[in-house]
């Protein structure tokens, strides 16, 4: 056992050497997050406001005039152009520059003043689905609190009938942040865990390992280890900014979202060795790695596309992905304050997938070598 | 005449040379032919960002026929999922906690009562925040239900008010399918990937080997160097174009409204940007882990700025101009003006030029850094 640990140390070491030598790597994979996060919590956002809306007043009176201002006045939308004629939204969507037209019919302010219900139209561009359908809902909202005279705000979404509970303002930053860890510890840690062993094949030096008397387990561990270390560095940064920066809330223990952390890393780990060990060259490994944990994690733990929306078949595969786990984790103890209880389901999840795929790693090592 | 035969000849070369080493690995034509495609179809399918059957747990208190009346109405258009139903809120607010549900409706008692003596009627509807998107939408479809059932209004205003309502239409994809908007992004990643990371890396493990010194005293001269090492990817890059427009027409209906040329001008262009961008790369890492996380630290900043995603639109007024400098953006630009609008080249000069005048930027830089470190 002893014998075990040191040889385990002794490549840890060597590995970690490797990695000093490479500190642009270092500062690449710690700046690497950092940049995700500020991008993704100060530009990016999956809010829909500021749509580009072009008015077509084809009424010309105070009451149509009226009916364009209230449409823009909360932010949901912002007047880029006037167009003289319907037809010309035609162009106006070609060429991307809105993505919503309204159209005012004329005699709309005569109507009105007669006291009869009165239609305006909305043409909404529909490629982008989502947007399209909250601008929608949006603007529906707004000319109807309009037209009955109230503060076009109150009315939208916080009437006092419906409450939105664990992020009350429907902030997009609380779900990115979750998701930036995920998808930062997926990507570097398989990603760079699958270059480690593809590197000595590359080089010729695997030979010169085996020479040695370290086993093949201690080899895959030690190379671990150090990725480990680098991966909770990642988290601790990202926890820390996201809680600092965008206030983020920790409302559950630390100690669970850290054990979570640490068994999602280690399966992402486990993958990336995984690719490692069949690929032997760095670029070939790489495109598994990617294909086996960062692609997966981006697309089917549900931090970007919500899972119940998918056809069955794709939500069994996502039952295969660690990182929708670690994600329902994180969010439940970020957000919502789960205790160990809650989350213990997700965490047995995920410590049988980083033994599954470790050991399907030293597994296939293991036939390379006879 | 004779140097420019020599020219071409030596970048020949270099072609099959890169193509015998990518085809020699097996695995690497696998993940260069089949992953884009399988990529595509886990994509489009998983990709479903319209909101609807959100699962719904029912909390009515009321019991009355008016009350079951009321929650039946309200999953009536499918924005809403009955999850099931509980007696007390307090097991309606543990179903929250516990994720299973994403919203619920409690009916306290007394409802059918004040109805019956138009009374303004109380409804609840509590939204689980986390995901955003789908709260908006939510509290969107929920404050429209009960704005039209008069819930939670003085009833005596109802009938005085003229009500401008709004006739919307939705224009190019009326099924408001998210698929086909996100098709050009996925295309747009997967060149990304195929092209500058692979060159990138490929440079690196050139210089890694220390094998680039050895074809520099061949008479090759740089440039043509790096064309020959591109052009396979560029070859590679088209054939996944094709492939995933096809894939994504038959599979996703996503539309072909447009003309062809369009398409190809737009890759081409693209590709120009994408290439340089692995040649610069290359040129600034020691080694594969360096030209690796470079590639990342550029795809996926250029992946969010894009537009891809999220709406360039919702971003903040100080950081929509920086979107100008990624070429992914004008090149989903043009995809989707051509795919969904059908957009000649005059709807979309501006994006064209754009990503001209980015594409050769990059390579022009990225090729006089390869050059002078070479020299």
């Amino acid at each position: 056992m002893r014998r075990f640990l040191r040889r385990t140390t002794a490549v840890a070491h060597k590995e970690v050497l490797h990695i000093i030598r490479d500190s642009r790597a270092v500062y690449l994979a710690l700046g690497l997050p950092v940049v995700m996060l500020m991008l993704f919590g100060y530009g990016i956002s999956q809010d829909v406001d500021h749509v580009p809306l072009a008015v077509a007043d084809l009424d010309r009176t105070p009451a149509s005039r009226h009916l364009g201002e209230a449409l823009v006045a909360g932010g949901d939308f912002v007047r880029e152009a006037d167009l003289a004629s319907p037809d010309d939204a035609e162009a106006a969507f070609r060429s991307g520059r809105v993505k919503a037209v309204l159209v005012v019919p004329r005699g709309y302010g005569r109507e009105l003043a007669r006291g009869v219900s009165t239609r305006a139209q909305l043409l909404v561009d529909g490629s982008d689905g989502t947007t399209a359908a909250i601008a929608m809902g949006d603007a529906a909202g707004i000319l109807q609190a309009a037209s009955l005279g109230r503060s076009a705000v109150a009315s939208l979404s916080q009437g006092p009938r419906i409450r939105v509970r664990f992020n009350p303002a429907m902030r997009s930053t609380y779900n990115m942040v979750s998701g930036v860890i995920v998808l930062i510890l997926a990507m570097v840690a398989s990603l760079l865990a699958s270059l480690t062993i593809a590197r000595e094949w590359e080089r010729g030096s695997m030979e010169q390992l085996f020479a040695t008397p370290v086993g093949r387990v201690e080899i895959l561990l030690g190379k671990l280890v150090p990725y480990a270390g680098l991966g909770f560095v990642q988290t601790l940064l990202v926890i820390t900014l996201g809680s600092y920066m965008f206030d983020v809330p920790i409302r559950g223990s630390l100690v669970t979202l850290f054990g979570a952390s640490l068994l999602f890393l280690l399966a992402m780990l486990g993958t990336g060795l995984l690719a490692s060990v069949i690929a032997k060259s760095q670029l070939v490994a790489v495109q598994f790695a990617m294909l086996l944990s960062y692609m997966p994690v981006a697309m089917l733990s549900g931090f970007m596309f919500p899972i119940e929306n998918m056809p069955g078949w794709l939500q069994a595969i996502s039952m295969a992905v660690p990182g929708r786990y670690y994600l329902t984790a994180l969010r439940g103890v970020l957000l919502k304050g789960n205790d160990l209880a809650v989350v213990a389901g997700d965490l047995v999840a995920l410590a049988v997938f980083s033994v599954a795929l470790l050991s399907l790693a030293v597994w296939r090592f293991r036939r390379r070598l006879a | 005449m004779k140097t420019r035969f020599l020219v071409l000849f030596s970048l020949l070369n270099v072609v099959k040379k890169e193509l015998s080493q990518t085809l020699r690995d097996r695995r690497m034509l696998s993940t260069l032919l089949i992953a884009p495609v399988l990529q595509l179809v886990v994509f489009g399918y998983a990709i479903d960002l319209d909101v609807d059957r959100i699962p719904t747990v029912v909390c009515d208190q009321d019991g009355t026929p008016r009350s079951r009346e009321l929650t039946e109405a309200f999953f009536a258009d499918r924005t809403f999922l009955r999850w099931g139903d509980v007696r007390e809120s307090n097991a309606a607010q543990d179903a929250l906690e516990a994720g299973g549900v994403a919203a619920a409706i409690i009916v306290p008692r007394g409802f059918a009562l004040r109805v019956a003596r138009s009374d303004a009627p109380e409804v609840q509807i509590i939204i689980d925040g986390t995901d955003p998107t789908r709260a908006q939408v939510a509290s969107n479809a929920a404050s429209q239900f009960l704005l039209l059932r008069g819930i939670g209004e003085d009833s005596r205003m109802e009938s005085a008010v003229t009500i401008t309502s709004l006739a919307p239409h939705v224009m190019y994809n009326q099924r408001l399918k998210t698929a086909i908007y996100m098709l050009p992004g996925v295309l747009a990643t997967l060149l990304l990937n195929v092209t500058a990371l692979i060159t990138a890396m490929g440079l690196a493990r050139e210089r890694e080997s220390g094998t680039l010194e050895q074809i520099l005293v061949t008479p090759i001269r740089p440039a043509v160097l790096l064309g020959g090492k591109c052009l396979p990817y560029v070859m590679f890059g088209l054939v996944d174009v094709l492939a995933i427009l096809l894939l994504g027409n038959l599979i996703f209906d996503v539309p072909f409204r447009g003309s062809f040329a369009v398409i190809a001008l737009g890759s081409f262009l693209y590709l120009f940007s994408t290439l340089g961008m692995g040649i610069f790369i290359a040129t600034v890492s020691s080694s594969q882990q360096q030209a690796m996380l470079g590639t990342f630290g550029f795809i996926l900043p250029a992946m969010l700025l894009s537009g891809f995603m999220s709406p360039i639109s919702s971003m903040p007024p100080w950081l929509r101009p920086f979107t100008m400098l990624i070429p992914m953006r004008h090149y989903v630009e043009i995809m989707r003006g051509c795919l969904l609008k059908g957009a000649d080249v005059g709807d979309l000069a501006q994006q064209m030029i754009a990503l001209a005048l980015l594409g050769v930027g990059i390579l022009a830089i990225s090729v006089a850094r390869f050059r002078k470190q070479l020299a």
